[in-house]
């Protein structure tokens, strides 16, 4: 193990980053249903958090501050997917700024600026999943699924810090999103992403060195981050409380249709009561701890094809 | 009317899970499944490429190359460029630096590109004033050729003595091993020896970065 806790934050920050500026332009779209009001708080968070997990970075590198001029070179290897970020996460942090300043001073955005900003946020999220699966020597890395499970954890968890800073920045009126809905589907996306990539390293596909790797996380010593965290807090329990929620606020919306009586402003007072307790605000932080778990278990179980030390 | 539409989505998820996963195992299996018949007779890319022959039968274990490679590159602290590894099983002994690959991990995923395979020689130098000590080369190198020191926060690895070899000299490990287990010369010369193969099982499979090396295996 090579990597530590410094590279899963700035993997973690990536994506979130990423998946933040991906909700708030979903919003913004129409996406997250009519009136979300998911489309400011993202753009405010994603080029900042991007920008704090690139500063931890260069501290885990060897020569981050006893050499920074050196970091220049960084731009330099267009065959290292590493170079890519670089360019990647730079350009999405400059286009990000603009677009949160912009957001934020409420003045208008072209249009091309805030596509630009949301495909660099993709190839965000994607390069921390390529980044790892490029490296053929680690077989638990080495695979297509790899950026495709950290776009989709990528996307939960921005939507999700998005969700939760969305009422401290916007003190309007709750809309009827279809953020739950969302919500429900990358969770529920990503959880059979996890299965069929755990499901390929246990069945052997990718050697014995990715069979060990999956073992370590189903069963060895990071069983209880992956069945606690990951799959409990970071995907079990969210979907289980966002389909209730949607189910809840699906009833309500018809209430509003057959029952007349009932006034409007009370039965959204109620949906917007929901939407703010603390069990959803425990859910978001939940999918976010799950985010976490599974950058944490990635890098610390990857095991390489062969240990350096064991010949036959 | 639920039940149908609860039963249309799990039918499409089905269907949509399978297609992932078919996808999936495909982009899985596919690069550890293409183990091609590699036999010594495989010219290197490169005709002047140089590399290490290395005969298990010869070898005694006494690790001199290890430690007359410490001295003459002076080694950081921690950084082990050439190591002796031993077999439990057969005993066998097993030298091994940086096998200089034809398709070096290393030189593809160095973002400061501080690694350079010379055109002359085939001979992968890391230049460490460029390193800056990300660690990605450690993981992909399957060999374990560069070696980080946490003394000096930066890589270091085995360059084949290139400034020896280029003085018609030899380079430590293979000057001072007694029994001439250790030799070095052309690869696509050494390739033609008798008994060499270049995938030992146990190994990572040469067809990752095709390893500049021929071993003489004990059995």
């Amino acid at each position: 193990m090579h990597w530590h806790w410094l590279i899963v934050i700035y993997l973690f920050l990536g994506g979130l980053g990423a998946g933040a500026y991906l909700t708030s332009f979903a919003a913004e779209k129409g996406w997250l249903g009519k009136k979300s009001r998911l489309n400011k708080a993202g753009y405010y968070i994603a080029a900042p958090i991007v920008a704090f997990g690139t500063l931890l970075l260069v501290f885990d590198l060897g020569q981050g501050l006893h050499k920074p001029w050196l970091l220049i070179r960084l731009l330099s290897n267009f065959s290292s997917v590493m170079t890519w970020g670089v360019y990647i996460l730079s350009a999405f942090i400059i286009v990000g700024l603009f677009k949160g300043y912009l957001t934020l001073r409420n003045k208008p955005v072209p249009q091309g600026l805030t596509l630009a900003g949301a495909i660099l946020a993709l190839a965000t999220g994607a390069y921390t999943g390529i980044l790892l699966a490029v490296v053929k020597a680690i077989p638990f890395w080495s695979t297509g699924i790899m950026p495709i499970l950290f776009v989709v954890s990528a996307l939960s968890t921005g939507l999700s810090l998005t969700s939760l800073l969305t009422p401290l920045v916007d003190e309007g009126d709750f809309g009827e999103g279809r953020e739950g809905e969302a919500h429900i589907l990358l969770v529920g996306a990503e959880l059979i992403i996890v299965a069929i990539f755990l499901g390929t390293m246990i069945s052997g596909a990718n050697g014995p060195a990715g069979q060990e790797s999956a073992a370590l996380v189903v069963s060895g010593t990071y069983a209880i981050i992956f069945w606690g965290c990951f799959i409990g807090l970071g995907l079990l329990f969210p979907v289980v409380v966002f389909i209730i929620q949607n189910l809840l606020f699906i009833q309500a919306a018809k209430q509003v249709v057959t029952e007349p009586s009932v006034k409007t402003g009370e039965s959204a007072a109620t949906i917007q009561k929901g939407h703010h307790s603390y069990l959803t605000i425990g859910t978001d932080i939940s999918v976010l701890i799950g985010g976490f778990a599974l950058r944490a278990l990635i890098i610390f179980a990857a095991l390489p094809i062969w240990d350096g030390q064991t010949i036959p | 009317m639920d039940n149908s539409k609860s039963m249309l989505i799990s039918r499409r998820k089905v269907i949509k899970v399978s297609a992932v996963a078919s996808a999936a195992l495909a982009l899985g299996i596919f690069p550890g499944r293409m183990v091609k018949a590699d036999t010594v007779k495989d010219a290197p890319s490169n005709p002047s490429q140089v590399g290490f022959m290395y005969d298990q039968k010869k070898c005694i274990g006494c690790k001199a190359c290890q430690a007359a490679c410490k001295s003459a590159n002076k080694w950081e602290e921690g950084a082990e460029w050439r190591r002796v590894l031993t077999s439990e099983k057969t005993k066998a002994f097993l030298s091994i630096s940086c096998n200089h690959c034809d398709k070096p991990a290393c030189v593809t995923v160095c973002p400061v590109s501080a690694y350079t395979k010379r055109e002359k020689d085939g001979v992968i130098i890391h230049d460490s004033t460029k390193c800056v000590g990300c660690k990605y080369c450690m993981y992909a190198c399957p060999y374990h050729a560069p070696q980080f020191s946490d003394d000096t926060g930066r890589i270091t690895k085995c360059h084949f003595c290139y400034e020896l070899q280029d003085n018609g000299e030899n380079p430590a490990c293979v000057s001072i091993c007694p029994t001439g287990a250790l030799t070095y010369g052309n690869l696509t010369k050494l390739r033609q020896t008798q008994g060499g193969i270049t995938q030992i099982t146990g190994l990572p499979n040469s067809e990752l970065t095709i390893p500049s090396w021929v071993i003489i295996p004990k059995a």
